[in-house]
């Protein structure tokens, strides 16, 4: 008997308890006096979007008072292992858009920080803490700001915000703090030069966060090259056509193209078509305008080449039977392509440089990041990434051009390999000459492709072989 | 005794800007007390020390020139025009020094530029004070609040949850605290930072980017001088303020134009410039 009243009494004890809990945890929130609006976290990634945590970062906490309450002292408190200390505060107190002057004292401690406001922030105002230098529990996963606030008639909790994504440490962050710490790393960086242009730390992220821009580069000019071509071969047979409209057509076009900054060209494409109505993805255009630029170049590159070429080719061809069409494509053309071989090769280095003017007009490309990146870090070193991002593809390019040069040089002379002695058809045509253009025509097309390969890459054969006798 | 003769120096720093700040109060309170007496003490601001000029007798201004209302290129002219460069001015002849301005630069190698020294005594561009561009250089007090803004073509029917979202392109100038603010708010929004404000509002018009967030009076002026078709579609209360950059190996010249904003504050120069600008005093 008297145990069960025992009993009795501890379970309404306990209910009691339960009951006044309930009480308690509600009181707070029933009355809102006080809304979270937001809280956000600075990225603190190098050269990318994420916060991560265990790194300094800045906190927004922006809430709003609410009708017939003021406020006199906020704290913000974020889970065990974020940290508040060695933090800088801003607060600003709006009501509309008008800043109110309140003087304030904060005192971090720990992952909670406190600020007390010297007279209470009316009704209707806006209180934005900015945090500076704080950090996030360094594990990453999503935190949400909690914590309470003083009005007149006592201490409430606050609301909790919409959480905050945090990343936990990335192994690029984890090699740049690891670099951080080498002592041989900071001397580097104490001299003022080596510190501002090639912060090893800063190049490594620059390296990962500016490679999708290098890929947008290559892929613009790599996109816009062949129709460059193209262009640039109707363009300098226009341009040496025997009607004067058509020679006129051509003129103008190259003439222009060329007698105008490339960066002018842009904005025009870039802002002109848009006002007339034609929309283009902005990577297409940049592709547009890469591909009409040069084409004008390449037209020029193509006609010196193709005149070049002595009138006794011609003569020649001629003499063997060849028609105009047949002389220029197996005689004048394959004999172009050898000779203009290095300069194309030195205008894809200008066109792939000239990529990097398409930043101005928003095209994430790789001067884009790299810019965005200095303008983070305060620091010259993405440009100097960039730059080498231009030299991994520029510089076997301008090898190149120097192989082929030299080649080309060389067999001008008369020196360099001979062509390989060829089969029993070909030597009959060769013998008999008044037949040599039908044995052209009957050779297939594939011996055909071969041989005009073989000719135009002459140049790139290595030439130490000894010519066959 | 290598520790102790740092500690001693480090105390004597810290004795000597301790004394320097004082000093700087003190010259404020007599500044906002009487006016002919600020007149004198700004043109003989050697009371604690001499500041350096990068041409002596001139206050050598650096900006980004396509920010209107604040600082822009008059069409005729191609002079510096302007509430900062009226600004700059008055604090020019407070000082008792000739404004000049360099020519035009991007706003995000401003704070480089005055960090560097040598170029330019102070950047005056609009410059929202934050403790991230305070490590690398000195500002003075404020002198004007402001706050943030996103413009969107007229009638698009954007708001800040709609633009937060993979298919919409945000631009904003590059190094601004609009830059900042899409970062943090827009995070899932394509963020696209430009060297000036009239390429990316042009941009909106055309449709090649969805909205642009800038400073609120900016979006106010150059919406009613030349992008009609542009609106407003939300204002951010950030109550940002915008102070003068000044390196910090100059800190006296941070301490003279403190004592020159005061003056201008107090005798009316400064609303008379809010006036001239913005229709009303802030």
């Amino acid at each position: 008997m008297r145990r069960s009243q025992n009993k009795r009494t501890t379970r309404l004890l306990a209910a009691l308890a339960i009951a006044l809990v309930a009480v308690l945890a509600l009181v707070p929130t029933s009355a809102v006096a006080m809304t979270t609006n937001k809280a956000t976290a600075r990225p603190n990634e190098d050269g990318g979007s994420g916060v991560i945590g265990g790194m300094d970062t800045r906190l927004t906490w922006e809430g709003t008072v609410e009708d017939g309450e003021e406020l006199t002292a906020i704290t913000l408190s974020l889970p065990d292992g974020a940290t508040f200390d060695h933090s800088t505060t801003r607060v600003t107190v709006l009501e509309g858009l008008k800043r109110v002057e309140i003087g304030n004292s904060t005192t971090p401690s720990g992952s909670s920080i406190t600020v007390k406001f010297d007279e209470a922030i009316p009704a209707d105002s806006l209180v934005r803490l900015e945090i500076t230098d704080m950090q996030f529990p360094s594990e990453g996963g999503d935190y949400a700001v909690s914590g309470t606030y003083e009005t007149a008639d006592g201490t409430r909790q606050l609301a909790d915000s919409p959480t905050i994504a945090i990343i936990a440490n990335t192994p690029l962050q984890a090699a740049v703090n690891w670099l951080d710490e080498q002592p041989a790393v900071q001397a580097w960086n104490s001299v003022p030069f080596l510190g501002m242009f090639l912060k090893p730390q800063l190049l490594l992220t620059s390296f990962s966060s500016l490679f999708p821009g290098w890929l947008v580069c290559l892929a613009i000019v790599i996109a816009a090259y062949p129709f460059a071509i193209l262009l640039g071969m109707v363009f300098a047979l226009l341009k040496i056509s025997k009607y004067k409209v058509v020679r006129a057509i051509a003129i103008i076009y190259i003439n222009i193209l060329r007698g105008t900054p490339l960066f002018l060209q842009i904005y025009i494409m870039f802002f002109g078509l848009p006002m007339i109505g034609i929309n283009i993805d902005n990577n297409v255009l940049g592709v547009i305008v890469m591909a009409i630029n040069s084409s004008a170049y390449l037209a020029e590159i193509f006609r010196a080449g193709i005149e070049s070429i002595p009138v006794g080719q011609y003569e020649a061809a001629s003499s063997l039977g060849m028609t105009h069409m047949q002389t220029m494509t197996n005689i004048i053309i394959p004999q172009t392509v050898r000779r203009v071989l290095p300069t194309v090769t030195s205008d894809f280095i200008t066109a792939y440089k000239d990529t990097s003017l398409l930043s101005s007009v928003g095209v994430m490309e790789l001067m884009m990041f790299s810019k965005n990146l200095t303008t983070v870090s305060g620091n010259i070193t993405p440009y100097m990434a960039a730059a080498i991002f231009y030299l991994i593809v520029t510089l076997p390019l301008i090898k190149i051009v120097g192989i082929v040069e030299s080649n080309i040089a060389r067999s001008e002379r008369g020196g360099g390999p001979r062509p390989k002695r060829k089969g029993a058809s070909e030597a009959t045509a060769e013998s008999d000459l008044t037949n040599s253009a039908t044995a052209v025509h009957a050779e297939t097309a594939d011996k055909k492709l071969e041989d005009a390969l073989a000719g135009v890459f002459a140049p790139f054969r290595p030439q130490t072989q000894t010519p066959e006798v | 005794m290598k520790n102790m003769n740092r500690r001693t120096f480090l105390e004597g720093l810290g004795l000597a800007a301790g004394t320097f700040s004082l000093a700087a109060c003190g010259g404020n309170s007599s500044d906002s007390g009487t006016d002919s007496g600020a007149k004198d003490d700004s043109a003989a601001p050697a009371d604690d020390g001499s500041y350096t000029l990068v041409e002596d007798g001139k206050l050598t201004v650096v900006a980004e020139l396509g920010f209107a209302p604040f600082e822009y290129m008059d069409e005729k002219t191609g002079e510096p025009e302007g509430f900062d460069v009226d600004f700059a001015k008055a604090l020019g002849e407070a000082m008792g020094l000739e404004t000049t301005y360099l020519p035009n630069q991007k706003f995000d190698t401003l704070v480089p530029t005055i960090k560097q020294g040598g170029k330019a005594d102070v950047a005056i561009a609009a410059i929202t004070i934050n403790d991230e561009r305070a490590e690398s250089i000195d500002f003075t007090d404020p002198y004007l609040d402001s706050n943030q803004s996103i413009v969107c073509r007229a009638g698009s029917g954007e708001t800040e949850e709609s633009l937060n979202d993979a298919s919409k392109t945000v631009c904003c100038q590059s190094g601004t605290t609009g830059d900042e603010w899409i970062s943090e708010n827009l995070s899932n929004a394509t963020k696209v930072p430009l060297d000036d404000v009239t390429a990316a509002l042009t941009g909106i018009q055309t449709g090649s980017y969805d909205a642009m967030v800038v400073d609120l009076p900016v979006s106010q002026y150059l919406i009613k001088q030349s992008f009609s078709d542009l609106e407003v579609v939300e204002e951010i209360p950030t109550g940002e303020q915008y102070g003068v950059c000044v390196s910090k190996d100059n800190p006296n010249l941070t301490a003279a134009l403190n004592e020159a904003i005061a003056k201008i504050k107090s005798d009316g120069t400064m609303d008379k410039i809010e006036t001239e600008w913005f229709g009303t005093t802030l």
